[in-house]
Order: C-alpha cells, then structure tokens, then sequence
C-alpha cells in the first residue's frame, strides 16, 4: 500500500469517526440555521427594509438602499431556481441594480443634476418605481407557490400589504403631500408591514425546506467585492474627472487696438488698477471710453482657513466704478478677483451678484449685459475662458424663516485648471441713473469649492442655490461689496 | 397548525397528528433524508419509517434537552442513516449469519466511542459558529459539498477548501494522527 492509499484510508477513518461522533441532538443553532430558506429570505426582507428607509444624514439615503439593493440581489438569487415567481424577482431586482448603482456614481460628478432634470430620466424613475410594485407582486406569488407546493394553505398578505403600502405613497408623492400626520401613520404602516412579512417567513419556515437552491459558479462574497469595487472606482474617476466645468482656454495675445491702449492710459490715469485693466477685454476697455472718474475698492478676504500660514488672505478682491458719459448719470461697476496663492481645492467655483439696480432699484436701472472672464497664468503666457456659465438664473430654496422662496440672480461659474498660477476673472455690468441721490451698492458673493469631499456632487453654484451658510460642506462664500456715493465733485467710497 | 397541537395529538396517539406532522413537518423530514437516501422511493419509505418512529417515540420529546426540531431532526437522521444500512446489508445479498462475526460494537468500543464523542463535542464548542454549522451540514446532516455551496452561496472549491481547513482544525485539536 502506497502513502497516497494510507492516506486516503486515514481521511476516510477520519469522516467515519467525526460522523460517527455526532449522533445526538444537534444544537439549536444549527438546527435554526440548517436551512435552503431562512438566509435568503433574510436577505430578501432586510433588503426590502432598507430600500425604503430614507434617512437624510450621512449619506445614510444612498448607502442603506445601495446595501438592501445587494442583500436582495443575493437573496433572490438563491431562490431563482425554486419557482418563475422568484426569477422574475430576480431579473427585476437585477434590472433596478442596473439603474440604480450607476446613478450612485453619476452623483460623483457635477453633470448629474443635468442628467436627472433629462425626461428620460423622469421616465426611468417612473419604470424604477413600477417595477417595485412588480417585483412585490411576482414576492407575494412566490411565497404562495412556495406554501402551495407543499400543500400549506397560500398566505402572504404582508407582501400585498407592501404593494398598497407603496402606491399610497406614490400618490403621495405625487400631490407632494407635506403633512405630517399621514406620513407618521405610513411609517408606523410600514414597520408593521415588515414585521408581517417577517413573521411570514418565520412560519414559512416550514415549507422552506422544500425549496431548491442554485449551484453558483460566482460567490455571494465574489458578487459584493466586485459591487464595491466597481463603485468605488466609478466613484473615484467621477470625482477625478467630472468634479469641474471644461472651461474654453485660449492664450491672450497682447492688445494691437491703438484706440483701446489709449482709453486704458486715461483709465490709469483716473486711477483705475493696472492688475484689473490688463483683465479686461478690449470691447470692456472700450466701453468706459470717455471716462469721467473712477472709484476703486480693495479688500482681502480669507478662504480656505488661511492657506498654509493660517493668516493668509488668498483673495484679493478689487471692486472698480467707472463713470461714463451719458444723457443721465452712467456707470461701469467691475467685480475683479484675484488668487495670490494656491486655491487648494479645484473644483467649481461660483460668482453670486447683487447688482445695484437690484438692491437700490429706485435709484439705478440695468443699461446692458453683465461680461466677464476668468485668466490664468501658465509659464509666462497668459490664458483666458469665458465663464462656463455668466448670466441670470432663478432658482428655489427653502428659507427656514419664510418658507419656499424663489429668486433670481446673476451666476459666474467658471472652474481653475490645476496648472497655473494667478488665477483671477471678473464680471462688469453697466447702470443708468433712474432718481438723483442714491448710493451705488454693489454685492459679489464668491463661493469656492474647498474639498471634494460632498455626496451626490454639486457645483459651487447649485451650493449658492440652496441658500445654505456662508461656510457649509466643501464651500465657502465670502462677500464683498462696492458701495459708493457718487458725486460730481469726488465720488465717496462707503466701507 | 402550531407545533404544541401536533405534539399534543401525537400523544393523544391522535391519527390527526400524523397528518398534521406530514403537512408541517415533512418539508423538514424530506430535507434531512435526501442527502442520506439519493433514491424518491427510498427517501419515501424512509419518511414513513421517521413517521411511525416518532407516533411511538413521541414520549421521549423532552423539550428541556431540546426543541421539536432538533428532536425531529435527529430521530429522521438517524432513522435514514439505518436505513441506508440496512440497505448496504440487504444489498451485499447475504443473510447474516452466526459465523459472521457481529459488528455490533463491543462494550471497550462503546466506552472509546462516548470518549471520542465527549472530545469532539468539546472540540466542536470551540469553533467560530460559522465552522461549527459547516461542520454539521457535512457530517451530521451528511450533506454534498455541492448542497452545503448553493445554500451558502459559494462554490464547491471554496467549500472543499473550508472543509479541508476545518478537518486540519480539528485534527489538531482532537490530538492528531491519534484519531485518524
């Protein structure tokens, strides 16, 4: 007899005796345990649970559906085989997965507000939603079929429960119901619900052992480390790469208009900074032609805790009046800012404006469009982008004072490439006089992104939208206003 | 039906309570039997044998040293396992007879076997919950590795490696060579 035989001899003995050892009793435990059933309804259940759950705090409203949306997946995977009822559970849940985890990276990036305003995706929804009410009617089918084949009377009222449960409160939601009194009495619905099917699935205990489970060639472990992998790094090249706007860079020739070279040494001469004039486009240089006086205002402000040294103000913000000729009293107003050092963070960054004629609109009217870019620089060479996006935009937040409330403002929003060095921009918009006598009060807010470190990803302008503090998440708003009383005989700067 | 009203018609020696038992039950019965007894007809005439077994036995339910599972369990398990056996005898063709030596164990085997069984119970305390659970699927439950991957949700070579694992454990921990 060879070692291999003796070997193989020793094992066999080894089997007969561990089985021999056990004869009595088994465990609880075990007894509990041993089953095709109880772990994959588990699973089927706990998922269920948690899909509807929606706490809105650390991220718990993405991250308790992501684990339930997996716990389902596994579970239903187990039961695929057993009747048509539980594979179409499967296929559906499978199916819901496929629009579910994308959109979990989707949020990474800044595109996915855009995205999910699409009507296709208000469709997609729509299907999502439905096809949940399916998969609870294909679970109630199932659990029948499952009682049935071993001849116990069918009972699963708990899922048909979840189906009503469920369009309740999609009617709910769609006449936006707010109140509070239904909504406590669907939660306390809902906890009772589950509490039904698990109570089910403790009784169906019984047939479960009738059931037959799948051979898998991918393990349950397998299934989950792959999920995870693919949205971790789906999330990870979501924040590389679409955490900023793509800006249209284009290198600044130096200025050949003789004509637009002499308004700028007017301009100096009135005072106007060289470190802003050399920002402005030639057709903003043109239109202060004639310029009658100029008022200029500097402040720093910090961001980003101070930089490195802690006491360092990063932004250097420069608001600049320009008097122009005109029938009534006109005026230029320039919003200049400007990084000295490195902005940490790059990712979007936003320009709120309150202009003059909105805050003081007795005294001064709009006379044009609001202009602007942003520049950088790069070896030398000096760079250029129109704002990625520069104009009006209205938008509703939620004030906690005065309930919904629904504005209108002027939005720059722009993103910094992380090559370069000084980064800077500005926006300019012309008034006209309406009413002798009024300040000029003109607000820039500019909102920068500090961290990528937000779920799902907004850009520094939807941050703006949402009227949230001043320092809230991964932004930062700091304002900084020109305000000036003109006169002709020496315009006054109001600080 | 709950499972007091059963036991308590099997005491009553009720015929109800065998039907009752078959309804509720015999999802559990068939579940244990057929990894032990690979034949439909045998696995049902098993079920049968476990039901009369348990009609006479039903005195013996203690539930302090047990549930009605776990009693259910170990009285179709062992009834299967005795079945399977006297299959194997039947099967060899032969009669027993006396000039073949009787292999029932003799009292020095008896007393070894309690030992083992004291040691490998203690052995078995010792294990994470997990271990423990595979090691009752494959040798109390006599479950195929390909049973014990799809209930678990793994595959077969995952299992045979954790199986293998767990008897290099054990081994260790019952003293080696000593009990292969």
């Amino acid at each position: 007899m060879d070692n291999r035989e003796c070997d193989s001899i020793k094992e066999r003995n080894f089997d007969t005796m561990l089985e021999s050892s056990v004869s009595g009793l088994p465990p609880e435990d075990v007894v509990v345990e041993v089953t095709p059933w109880r772990k994959a309804m588990r699973r089927v259940l706990a998922g269920i649970a948690l899909c509807t759950i929606t706490l809105n705090f650390l991220c718990l409203n993405y991250i308790l559906p992501a684990i339930g949306m997996v716990l389902s997946i596994l579970g239903f995977r187990s039961l695929r085989r057993e009747n048509k009822w539980f594979r179409n559970c499967f296929i559906i849940t499978v199916i819901r997965a496929v629009y579910f985890f994308p959109l979990l990276i989707l949020n990474t990036t800044i595109i996915q507000s855009t995205i999910l305003a699409l009507p296709v995706m208000s469709v997609l929804t729509i299907v999502n939603l439905l096809l949940l009410i399916v998969e609870f009617f294909c679970l109630w089918c199932g659990l029948r079929a499952v009682q049935q084949k071993v001849n116990l009377p069918p009972r699963a009222g708990g899922a048909v429960a979840l189906i009503i449960w469920y369009a309740f409160m999609y009617i709910l939601a769609v006449i936006q119901y707010s109140g509070l009194v239904i909504a406590g009495a669907m939660v306390i619905g809902y906890i009772f619900i589950i509490r039904n099917i698990y109570k089910l699935s403790k009784e169906l205990d019984e047939a479960g052992y009738s059931i037959q489970t799948v051979s898998v060639k991918v393990t349950d472990r397998c299934i989950v480390i792959s999920l995870i992998s693919v949205l971790i790094i789906g999330c990870a090249f979501g924040y590389i790469f679409g955490g900023s706007y793509k800006m249209d860079w284009s290198k600044v020739n130096a200025s050949a208009n003789a004509e637009v070279e002499e308004i700028k040494e007017q301009l100096i001469e009135l005072g106007f900074p060289q470190y802003v004039l050399d920002d402005l486009t030639e057709d903003d240089v043109a239109a202060c032609r004639g310029a009658l006086q100029v008022a200029v205002d500097v402040t720093e402000e910090p961001l980003n805790n101070g930089g490195a040294s802690g006491d360092a103000k990063e932004l250097l913000i420069t608001g600049v009046g320009v008097q122009i000729p005109g029938e009534r009293e006109n005026w230029i107003i320039f919003h200049h800012f400007l990084w000295t050092i490195d902005p940490g963070f790059y990712g979007t960054e936003a320009i709120q404006l309150w202009p003059a004629y909105q805050g003081v609109s007795e005294g001064w009217a709009s006379y044009g469009e609001v202009t602007g870019r942003v520049l950088y620089d790069d070896n030398g060479e000096i760079f250029a982008a129109p704002y990625y996006f520069l104009g009006n935009q209205t938008f509703t937040y939620n004030s906690i004072f005065w309930g919904e409330q629904t504005n209108t403002d002027i939005f720059a929003a722009f993103s910094m490439p992380r090559r370069g060095e000084n980064y800077r921009g500005y926006i300019a918009y012309p008034i006209v006089e309406l009413e002798d006598g009024y300040i000029i009060s003109s607000w820039m807010n500019y909102t920068h992104q500090k961290s990528w470190l937000q779920y799902p990803a907004m850009t520094a302008m939807e941050k703006r939208m949402t009227n949230s503090w001043n320092d809230a998440g991964a932004f930062i708003t700091i304002q900084d206003a020109l305000q000036l009383y003109p006169e002709d005989e020496g315009t006054e700067i109001i600080k | 039906m709950q499972e007091q009203e059963i036991i308590e018609l099997l005491l009553q020696k009720n015929e109800k309570g065998i039907d009752a038992l078959l309804l509720h039950y015999g999802p559990l019965m068939r579940y244990v039997i057929a990894p032990i007894l690979q034949n439909p007809h045998e696995q049902e005439d098993c079920l049968s044998e476990v039901t009369i077994r348990v009609w006479e036995k039903i005195e013996q339910f203690k539930k302090e040293r047990g549930s009605w599972n776990a009693w259910l369990t170990a009285i179709t398990r062992n009834t299967a396992l005795n079945h399977r056996r006297n299959m194997l005898r039947c099967g060899s063709g032969a009669e027993l007879s006396d000039d073949i030596p009787s292999t029932e164990p003799t009292p020095e085997e008896v007393i070894v076997q309690q030992e083992r069984q004291t040691e490998v119970n203690h052995a078995l305390r010792q294990l994470p919950p997990k271990e423990r659970m595979l090691f009752y699927r494959k040798y109390y439950y006599l479950q195929s590795t390909a049973q014990i991957a799809s209930e678990l949700g793994m595959t077969e070579r995952a299992v045979e490696g954790k199986l293998y694992r767990l008897k290099k454990k054990l081994r260790k921990m019952l003293g080696g060579e000593v009990h292969g």
